[in-house]
C-alpha cells in the first residue's frame, strides 16, 4: 500500500495543481461576472432585472454537467470561430458562469442588506449614484460578502471534479488514471483523492465560519 | 422553417421521446430513493449532532465536514467501487444501488444541518411541557420536537431536494441510465448535441421550476401555522 501511495502521489499532486489553477481562474471570472449581474439587479429596472433573473434561474435549474456539455459540445457545432473552445477554456467558462449565479445573489443580498439611509445620506451630501455605491454602500456590503464567498469557493473546488469528463487532468481524472495502473488499489487511490480535496476545502470552510462570526453575512442561497 | 430543423431537429427529439421519458422517470425514482435515505440519515445525524455525548456529536460533525469538503463525484466513486470490497456485503453493488446510496449519504449531510436548525428553533417551553407530562426523550422527539421542526424547515428541505435532483445527473458517470444518460444516448447515436442537451436541460428546468413552486407553496402553508 505504501508503495502505491508513493508511486501515485506525484501524479495526483499534478492533478491537484490543475484543480487549483481552474478553481482560482473560476473564482476570479465568476466573481467578476457575478458582481456585475448582482449590482445591475439592485438598480430595480424591470428591463434589466427580468433577463438577468432568467439567466440565474436557467443556470440554477439545470445541472452543471449540462452547462459543460453545451459549452464544450454544442457551441463548436454552431461553426462560429469565436465559440470553438478547447477543453480547458470551456471548463473555466462553464464553471465561471455557474459560479456567477451564486455570486450575483450574494452581491445583491449584501447590497440590499446595507440600510437604505446610508445610500440616501451619501446622495444628499452631493455624491453621484456611482460615488455613493463606491465609497459608502460597497465597503459596507463587502464585509457581508466575505463569509458566503468562502462557501462559493468550496462549491467551485468541488465543481472542478466534474470537468474530468471532458478530459482535463484534474484531481479526479488523475485518480482515474492512477487506478488504471493499480486496479486493485481503488480504495487507496480514491481515498487519497478525497483527502486531497478535503485538505483544500476544509480550511476554506473553517475560514468562512470564522468570518461569519466576525463579519456576520448574507446567507448563501442553496 | 429549415433553419429551425438545422438548429434543433424536433423530429429526432420526437423519435427519442420514449428515451427521454424513461430518463425523467429514472431520475425521479433515483431522487426519491436518495431522498428517503437522506432524510433518515439527516434526522439521525442531526440528533447525534445536538447530543451531549461528545463521541456522538463528534462523529456527526466529522461526517458533515467530510461530506461537505469532498466532491460528490468522489463520494460516488468511493462508494460504488469500494463498498463491495468490504466483506460484510458479500456481493457487488449494482450501479443504481451505489449511486443512490452515495447520493443519499451526500444529501443527508446537508439535510442534517437544516434539520438541526429546525430542532434548535423549537422553544424550550415545548420541551419542558413535554417533560412535565412525563414524556421520555424519544417520545418528546417523536411527538413534540420533530413534527414541529420538520414543518418549520420544510421549505429549505425542499430546496435541498431540488439540488439533489440536479446532482443525480452525476450517477451517469458510473453508468446509471437517467435523464442525462438519455441525452448521451442521442449524442452517441445521432451525433446531435443540440437536440440531446437542450432537451435534457429543458426537462431539468421544468422539474426545477416545479420544485420551486412546491417550495413556495410549502412556505405559504407552513410558514404561518408553525411559527
Amino acid at each position: 500500500m505504501i508503495d502505491v501511495i508513493l508511486s501515485t502521489m506525484p501524479f495526483l499532486l499534478d492533478g491537484l495543481w490543475m484543480t487549483f489553477k481552474i478553481s482560482l481562474l473560476t473564482i476570479f471570472f465568476g466573481s467578476l461576472i457575478g458582481a456585475v449581474v448582482g449590482m445591475l439587479r439592485t438598480l430595480g429596472y424591470a428591463a434589466i432585472d427580468y433577463p438577468l433573473g432568467a439567466y440565474i434561474h436557467a443556470l440554477r435549474g439545470t445541472p452543471f454537467l449540462i452547462h459543460l456539455y453545451i459549452i464544450y459540445f454544442m457551441l463548436p457545432e454552431t461553426g462560429i470561430p469565436f465559440l470553438q473552445f478547447e477543453a480547458f477554456p470551456a471548463a473555466v467558462i462553464a464553471l465561471s458562469l455557474y459560479t456567477s449565479t451564486y455570486v450575483a445573489e450574494i452581491v445583491r443580498g449584501a447590497i440590499q442588506a446595507v440600510p437604505r439611509g446610508q445610500g440616501e445620506a451619501a446622495r444628499s451630501t452631493g455624491m453621484t449614484a456611482l460615488q455613493s455605491m463606491r465609497y459608502v454602500v460597497l465597503p459596507q456590503a463587502m464585509k457581508l460578502m466575505i463569509p458566503p464567498m468562502g462557501g462559493v469557493y468550496v462549491i467551485i473546488i468541488k465543481g472542478t471534479s466534474i470537468v474530468s469528463v471532458i478530459g482535463i487532468s484534474e484531481l479526479v481524472r488523475a485518480g482515474e488514471q492512477a487506478t488504471q495502473r493499480h486496479p486493485r488499489e481503488l480504495m487507496v487511490i480514491y481515498g487519497m483523492t478525497a483527502l486531497m480535496y478535503f485538505a483544500y476545502c476544509y480550511p476554506v470552510l473553517r475560514f468562512a465560519r470564522w468570518a461569519e462570526g466576525k463579519f456576520g453575512g448574507v446567507r448563501l442561497p442553496s | 422553417m429549415d433553419w429551425i430543423l438545422d438548429f434543433y431537429n424536433y423530429r429526432v427529439v420526437g423519435q427519442y421521446l420514449p428515451e427521454f421519458a424513461r430518463g425523467v422517470g429514472s431520475t425521479a425514482w433515483i431522487s426519491l430513493l436518495a431522498l428517503g435515505i437522506s432524510l433518515s440519515v439527516g434526522t439521525i445525524v442531526a440528533i447525534m449532532r445536538i447530543s451531549a455525548n461528545p463521541i456522538l456529536w463528534r462523529i456527526a460533525a466529522g461526517y458533515v465536514q467530510a461530506i461537505r469538503s469532498t466532491p460528490l463525484l468522489i463520494q460516488i466513486y468511493l462508494i460504488y467501487f469500494t463498498l463491495p470490497a468490504l466483506p460484510l456485503l458479500g456481493r457487488r453493488l449494482d450501479e443504481l444501488e451505489g449511486g443512490v446510496i452515495a447520493l443519499g449519504l451526500n444529501a443527508g449531510a446537508y439535510m442534517s444541518e437544516i434539520i438541526r436548525a429546525g430542532i434548535e428553533s423549537i422553544s424550550r417551553g415545548q420541551i419542558e411541557g413535554a417533560q412535565s407530562v412525563g414524556m421520555t426523550y424519544p417520545q418528546r422527539m417523536r411527538h413534540v420536537v420533530l413534527p414541529q421542526a420538520f414543518a418549520r424547515v420544510a421549505p429549505p428541505l425542499l430546496g435541498q431536494t431540488a439540488v439533489l435532483i440536479k446532482d443525480s445527473s452525476l450517477v451517469s458517470f458510473i453508468g446509471v441510465f437517467e435523464l442525462f444518460g438519455a441525452g448521451l444516448v442521442v449524442l452517441n447515436e445521432r451525433l446531435m448535441p443540440n437536440e440531446a442537451f437542450l432537451t435534457v436541460a429543458a426537462c431539468y428546468l421544468v422539474i426545477y421550476t416545479f420544485m420551486l413552486r412546491v417550495t413556495e407553496y410549502a412556505q405559504r402553508r407552513l410558514g404561518g401555522a408553525a411559527s
